[in-house]
């Protein structure tokens, strides 16, 4: 059926997308055979419906979409979302930046219905609110639970009482 | 409620009703993770524990007349916990099986991971490993039978702890 389309490589697929967004996609880059591009949250939406539609991208299976807190390291929040072609066989990862104090993203889940919960259970996490999602309510926590436990500065009741031992930061390890 | 709890048995008579509910525990598996798994290795036929009279798996809390908690308890499912304790019918016993229903095990620290499933039911027996072998949980059900062969029916079914929890 995709005679004449074939599996892109990272290199390619950052390129089609620097070639239709230019400045837009911020900047590029090759993690573990993966390209990865950051976005500007203006045209993230409009990024993601454009690779499931053209037909030599073909992302036809949104995989995950999680986020993480680089905060207080000059930097916010990041959403990242990692996208896969069945048919093709290739993969693409996301990522857009997120404001520190009030992180806000656009939502995805009128591209791929499978976002849905993904970013409801970012928002319950993390506290960044997807913008235009249909329903942002409690997924996994208990409903009385308050604050966003995946934050670096959600107290631990446990670890207050009794600090962790080990390193905190995984660049203590490292050295 | 009935005459045993009116009149003061007889020891023999006494011995004889402990011996035996102790040879006839119909076991509640309330497996929430790995050690579930172990639980129900137990239950099959090398471990074996139907030669121990505990007879698995009872089909619902209502024909249970022990509960072993096996895995992670989560403060989300904690009330569900408490419900299925509630609607087992006196005499009841609880084992804890494995760190995380004993004290939270290696979420010692999380957020959503309830410390001890003793906040939420009353424990006979704690089987301390992570998870424990199936020879560990034997030998918890073991402690927990000589438990209910020194135990006063009176004072149990009145609802009043009479023994202290042991440790497997």
């Amino acid at each position: 059926m995709a005679g004449s389309r074939k599996r892109l490589s990272p290199a390619d697929i950052a390129e089609r997308l620097r070639a239709q967004f230019g400045d837009e996609v911020l900047s590029t880059e090759e993690v573990h055979g993966h390209p990865v591009a950051t976005v500007s949250p203006a045209r993230y939406a409009e990024i993601a419906s454009f690779l499931r539609d053209e037909p030599e991208l073909d992302f036809d299976f949104f995989d995950f979409l999680t986020a993480v807190d680089y905060r207080p390291k000059d930097r916010g929040f990041e959403v990242t979302t990692h996208l896969y072609s069945t048919r093709l066989n290739h993969h693409v990862r996301l990522k857009v930046e997120c404001d520190a104090e009030d992180p806000r993203c656009p939502s995805i889940s009128h591209v791929w219905p499978g976002a849905n919960w993904f970013e409801r259970e970012a928002w319950e996490l993390f506290g960044i609110t997807f913008e235009g999602h249909p329903h942002l309510v409690k997924l996994v926590l208990p409903e009385q639970f308050e604050g966003h436990p995946l934050r670096k500065d959600f107290a631990l009741m446990t670890r207050e009482a009794k600090p962790w031992p080990g390193a905190v930061e995984g660049e203590e390890i490292e050295e | 409620m009935s005459i045993l709890d009116q009149v003061e048995m007889p020891q023999p008579v006494k011995f004889i009703l402990n011996w035996g509910r102790k040879y006839s525990l119909w076991v509640m598996n309330f497996g929430l993770a790995c050690c579930a798994i172990e639980l129900i290795a137990t239950s099959t036929s090398k471990h074996d524990f139907m030669r121990l009279g505990v007879i698995p798996i009872a089909h619902g809390p209502r024909q249970a007349d022990l509960m072993v908690v096996a895995g992670t308890l989560t403060d989300k499912m904690a009330p569900a916990l408490k419900r299925v304790y509630e609607q087992m019918p006196d005499p009841k016993y609880v084992i804890s099986f494995g760190s995380c229903s004993n004290c939270g095990g290696p979420y010692w620290d999380s957020y959503s991971v309830t410390k001890g499933v003793d906040q939420i039911v009353p424990v006979d027996v704690y089987v301390p490993g992570c998870p424990p072998r199936p020879e560990a949980l034997l030998h918890g059900i073991i402690r927990l039978q000589e438990k209910i062969q020194k135990e006063d029916i009176r004072e149990k079914w009145s609802g009043r702890l009479t023994q202290a929890p042991l440790t497997s």
